[in-house]
């Protein structure tokens, strides 16, 4: 026999058991306790939407064990309540309401300031809403993307006939409910209708039905995530019609939260549908045709209904002792369950000895979904807009929205409340509590909400939200029938796991350059700079920088950016853009240029090179392409210029081939004429190198004579194996980026991001050489005018140290921080640690001097190498 | 189940003015992508780059001399998903929504993607630079759909008819 764990015993499971129908079956009244006043909650809604009977189910905390389908050797517990849900000691707290007033955190953990972060873990503890599971690797359902142009939500009869109109117009049609279809249903017409209208919706009329799929919001788009049980679907609707129908009316009255009283279809479910009787004396209490509906079921399941309350008119079953119509719950009494039910009538009270009350006094929309789709091609069906609304009328309303009418019912009636009582039960918020809070001044709903944070639990405001807008809108002494505004409702429409939310959340995009399997077969340790995986070190950072000083490297910069400028306008564009001259650029010559924002700010930093037929070729930085594509494309629209970019940056690798014996190195593999003359310093030639036709670029980061091959990337291997290949007798190998660290130091070159703020205009930089003021217009001319009136308050400046210093350390003068260490390195050159930092300007003056912590920094000018380029330009 | 397959294709870029681009209907033998307004990427068969650019180049710069017209292979990479899983899988990977036949740009696999569907086959254009990472994630994401690695490249096909995909 299928049976499930539960806290140490076996329940036996039957069939379609539900793990809250076992559970009820097995004994256990008591699913979970209140998170404030713990007291004892059970078995109320059935359909999913109440939070009493949450547990944790193989681990997973908060399930909702009344719509979860039992499983054979499921394990499952209950949670909350301390040292058990069932004997909890920390039920006190439901006799010290006096001193536990609504606002009592806000009220009592004001002060002292420090108490507020032990509080807050002894609270949270005492919560009991579960722990979350540790040391287990979250499941990642699949996620897949449907289109569709109706998407139906809920497969009621109104959800139903809508999908089955919409598809008879030819529209593709994806309807889903977070139950099987009929699954919560009581035995009824419902049922039977929903059954019938089902057989109407078959594979071959263009409906695509995804039971147990749970939409958790709907988004702007429209997108509507749907939580399946092994997928989620994220669906992008033409439109969508949300017919998830309506809860029932949550009663209001003393002891409304007792475990033994029982929304009206929960109750027929568990007796009907389960199996399982409720109680031994069950009073009804029925407002409407739908209640008087239960109340027949009840009895015809074998119920023993000791009194009843139907509405005048109604036909009741045979049997069953009536009370007067006028009736209404006043209090239900008992320790732990229902001992009795106090009912008020015109004519006095009457308490009857009962163990279970049925409530069934109308609906409430469900109607989260379509409150947050405002403004989007939304529109609902069925109770969730007409609540209380017949079959036919759910059915006709479907039908229509499937055409496109939004079919807006009556406002849903306010329900009634009592004096007393739950209003919120996941939060434990009474009526008491809203009063009190609405004399303190809190009156609206939203305020409300976040002073008591009724509606803020798992039902998110299911049962309690209409409640809460009534008070908000007439007040604690009005009688409130009126609704007033519901709270903003948001996703999720219902409880989701995290790792749900992360489903089809792709992993951080690795961009590997055409060396990659060149890098590792190397030795090379690869790692994440910036998008890209790139050699940080070949096993000795110290032999490649000598490689580069003495010998010749190698280097892979086929990351940079790389972008071809063309089109009449190119010329144009190019000199609008970068603040560098680039009218004066002969052919086959290259400049540094910054890219700089309209502030004035240094975004980035590259070369330009003029090809010589009215084309540009201009690089950028490994991690700003992507970003100098898209700047490059903004600015030919706004300029209305006739110029064309075509993103290189993935045709093309590079190779740096840099130092002293470079040129010995190029000179075997090529007959083009390297020479300082043919090739100056920021010249550029197109070379064939290992017959691979090459853009030679005279430049370098590095500080050593040295070319940037930029080749077609399907080549990129074969170049490199060349060069590696014809270099080993002059001591060549390949260096990462922890060399370059130090060799561009030595240099007092800036690295964008790790030496410089958002806010650095070039002077700050020292790199106001690279702009042309004369220039009559560049982007960001303007602001460096304005900028240029004022001294300069920090700068970036080189720095020796006395003693190796900690990256990123602050700079002091006294015990003032002046300023920051961005880069430092032991300098081989140099025999001394070196780096770059920000200092500001103390009193009108930049400091010399500072310290960082017990080191001394001394600012010096850059470069610290070779400052007369010499070895660059050989 | 899906097959993922390695396609070999000529990739020609041609950055010019609109009505130049309007001309390139006409080019042999290869799908005509009009990636925007002022550029469009000519798909073709293996080895027949330069005979693309060629036609191209003929074809655009009568009416726009400053075109730029060039090789871009190297520049991208083509997976094929095909099979009768190949919908599925893309599903998976893209919130794109698939036309009848034509193509669609935008991201797949989190990257920006050219995407053309054949009658039988899925092809999705990538930038070099992710193609390992493409591969790998189609294997993370689908392989409780059986994924099946065909681990000959094909070569590109035309996906219609006519040659060209223009929409």
């Amino acid at each position: 026999v299928a049976s499930i764990r539960f806290e140490g015993r076996s329940v036996q499971l039957r069939s379609d058991d539900t793990v809250a129908a076992a559970l009820f079956r097995g004994g256990v009244r008591t699913f979970t306790r209140s998170i404030k006043h713990h007291r004892p909650r059970g078995l109320y809604c059935l359909t999913g939407d109440c939070a009493n009977c949450l547990v944790n189910v193989d681990g997973t905390p908060a399930v909702r064990s009344c719509v979860t389908l039992a499983e054979d050797g499921m394990r499952v517990r209950r949670e909350g309540g301390w040292p058990s849900t069932e004997r909890d000691l920390l039920a006190v707290a439901d006799r010290l309401h006096p001193v536990m007033p609504v606002g009592f955190y806000h009220k009592t953990f004001i002060r002292p300031r420090i108490a507020w972060p032990l509080a807050e873990r002894v609270i949270r503890r005492a919560t009991g809403i579960g722990t979350l599971p540790t040391g287990r690797t979250p499941g990642r359902k699949p996620a897949r993307t449907a289109h569709t142009d109706v998407l139906v939500i809920g497969a009621g009869p109104a959800g139903l006939a809508a999908a089955g109109a919409a598809a008879e117009d030819g529209a593709s049609v994806l309807l889903c409910d977070e139950a099987r279809i009929g699954e919560r249903l009581p035995p009824g017409p419902a049922l039977e209708r929903v059954r019938a209208l089902r057989e109407e919706v078959s594979p071959n009329t263009g409906i695509t039905l995804l039971e147990r799929h749970m939409a958790v919001g709907v988004y702007e788009g429209p997108f509507v995530p749907l939580v399946g049980e092994r997928e989620v679907v994220h669906v992008y609707p033409g439109r969508v019609i949300v017919a998830t129908g309506a809860v029932e009316t949550h009663p209001v009255f003393a002891g409304n939260d007792r475990p033994g009283v029982w929304l009206g279809r929960g109750a027929v479910r568990m007796v009907a549908g389960h199996g399982v009787p409720i109680g031994d004396r069950v009073v009804v209490v029925a407002g409407t045709s739908e209640g008087v509906d239960h109340l027949r079921a009840l009895v015809d399941a074998g119920a023993n209904v000791v009194a009843a309350v139907i509405p005048p008119g109604s036909e009741p079953p045979p049997r069953t002792p009536l009370l007067a119509a006028d009736a209404r719950v006043a209090s239900v009494l008992g320790r732990r369950g229902v001992g009795s039910v106090v009912l008020e009538t015109a004519t006095g009270e009457r308490r009857i000895a009962c163990d279970a009350l049925v409530v069934s006094i109308g609906t409430t929309p469900r109607d989260g979904l379509l409150r947050m789709a405002t403004g989007l091609p939304v529109v609902g069906a069925g109770e969730v807009v007409s609540p209380g609304c017949s079959l036919d009328e759910a059915v006709e309303s479907g039908a229509s929205a499937a055409a496109g009418s939004d079919v807006a019912g009556a406002a849903a009636e306010a329900p009634p409340r009592g004096s007393a009582g739950y209003v919120c039960v996941c939060e434990d918020v009474t009526v008491h509590d809203l009063e009190t809070a609405w004399r303190e001044g809190w009156r609206s709903a939203e305020i409300l909400k976040r002073y008591t944070t009724a509606t803020m639990g798992a039902c998110q405001g299911a049962l309690c939200a209409r409640h809460l807008a009534s008070l908000a809108e007439r007040g604690v002494s009005a009688s409130s029938r009126s609704n007033g505004a519901l709270t903003t409702a948001r996703p999720p429409a219902r409880p989701v796991p995290l790792e749900d939310l992360a489903a089809g959340v792709f992993e951080v995009v690795e961009k590997r350059s055409a060396l990659h399997d060149r890098h590792l077969a190397a030795g090379g340790r690869i790692d994440r700079s910036g998008s890209w995986m790139r050699p940080y070190t070949y096993g000795d950072v110290s032999d490649e920088y000598r490689a580069v000083r003495e010998r010749v490297s190698v280097m892979d910069v086929g990351t940079l950016g790389k972008f071809l400028i063309g089109g009449r306008d190119a010329a144009t564009l190019v000199e609008r853009m970068f603040p560098c001259n680039v009218a004066d650029l002969a052919p086959m010559r290259t400049r540094y240029l910054l890219a700089l924002d309209e502030a004035g700010y240094v975004m980035d930093d590259g070369l330009v090179c003029a090809l010589g037929d009215g084309r540009y070729y201009v690089t950028s930085t490994s991690g700003g392409a992507e970003q100098m594509d898209a700047w490059l494309r903004n600015w030919i629209d706004r300029y209305g210029l006739h110029a064309h970019v075509i993103d290189q940056t993935a045709m093309l690798g590079a190779i740096n081939v840099a130092g002293p014996r470079s040129r010995e190195l190029l000179e075997r593999l090529s007959d083009a004429n390297l020479g300082a003359t043919a090739l100056p310093p920021m010249g550029a030639a197109d070379v064939t190198v290992a017959g691979i036709r090459c853009r030679a670029l005279r430049v370098g980061f590095v500080g050593e004579l040295s070319f940037e091959l930029h080749h077609p990337r399907g080549r990129s291997a074969e170049l490199w194996d060349a060069l590696i290949g014809s270099g080993g007798d002059l001591g060549i190998r390949p260096h990462g980026l922890d060399a370059l660290d130090v060799l561009r130091l030595e240099k007092g070159h800036v690295y964008l991001g790790q030496d410089t703020l958002p806010d650095d205009h070039p002077g700050k930089l020292g790199l106001s050489w690279a702009v042309d003021m004369t220039k009559p217009d560049f982007i960001g001319r303007t602001s460096l005018e304005r900028m240029a009136a004022f001294p300069l308050e920090r700068r970036l400046a080189g720095l020796t140290f006395d003693s190796p210093p900690q990256r990123g350390a602050p700079l002091l003068v006294g015990d003032r921080v002046v300023g920051r260490i961005t880069s430092c390195a032991s300098s081989p050159a140099l025999g001394a640690p070196i780096g770059l930092g920000w200092i500001r300007a103390v009193d009108g003056a930049f400091p010399t001097e500072m310290r960082a912590g017990t080191v001394t920094a001394t600012v010096v000018a850059t470069p610290f190498y070779d400052p007369k380029g010499e070895r660059q330009r050989a | 189940v899906p097959d993922l397959v390695r396609t070999q294709a000529s990739v020609v870029v041609c950055a010019a003015e609109p009505v130049a681009l309007d001309r390139l209907a006409s080019v042999e033998s290869a799908s005509v992508l009009r990636a925007a307004p002022d550029e469009v990427l000519l798909v073709g068969r293996p080895q027949e780059g330069d005979a693309i650019v060629a036609a191209a180049t003929r074809l655009v710069t009568d009416a726009d001399p400053d075109a730029v017209v060039l090789d871009a292979t190297d520049g991208w990479t083509v997976w094929t998903l095909a099979g009768p899983g190949r919908t599925d899988a893309f599903e998976r990977l893209s919130t794109l929504e698939l036309p009848a036949d034509g193509w669609v740009q935008g991201r797949v696999a989190g990257v920006p993607a050219k995407v053309v569907v054949a009658t039988d086959a899925i092809h999705v254009l990538f930038p070099a630079m992710w193609s390992e990472h493409v591969r790998a994630l189609v294997w993370t994401t689908c392989s409780d759909l059986g994924v099946h690695d065909v681990a000959e490249p094909q070569p590109w096909r035309c996906p219609t008819p006519e040659g060209r995909v223009t929409r």
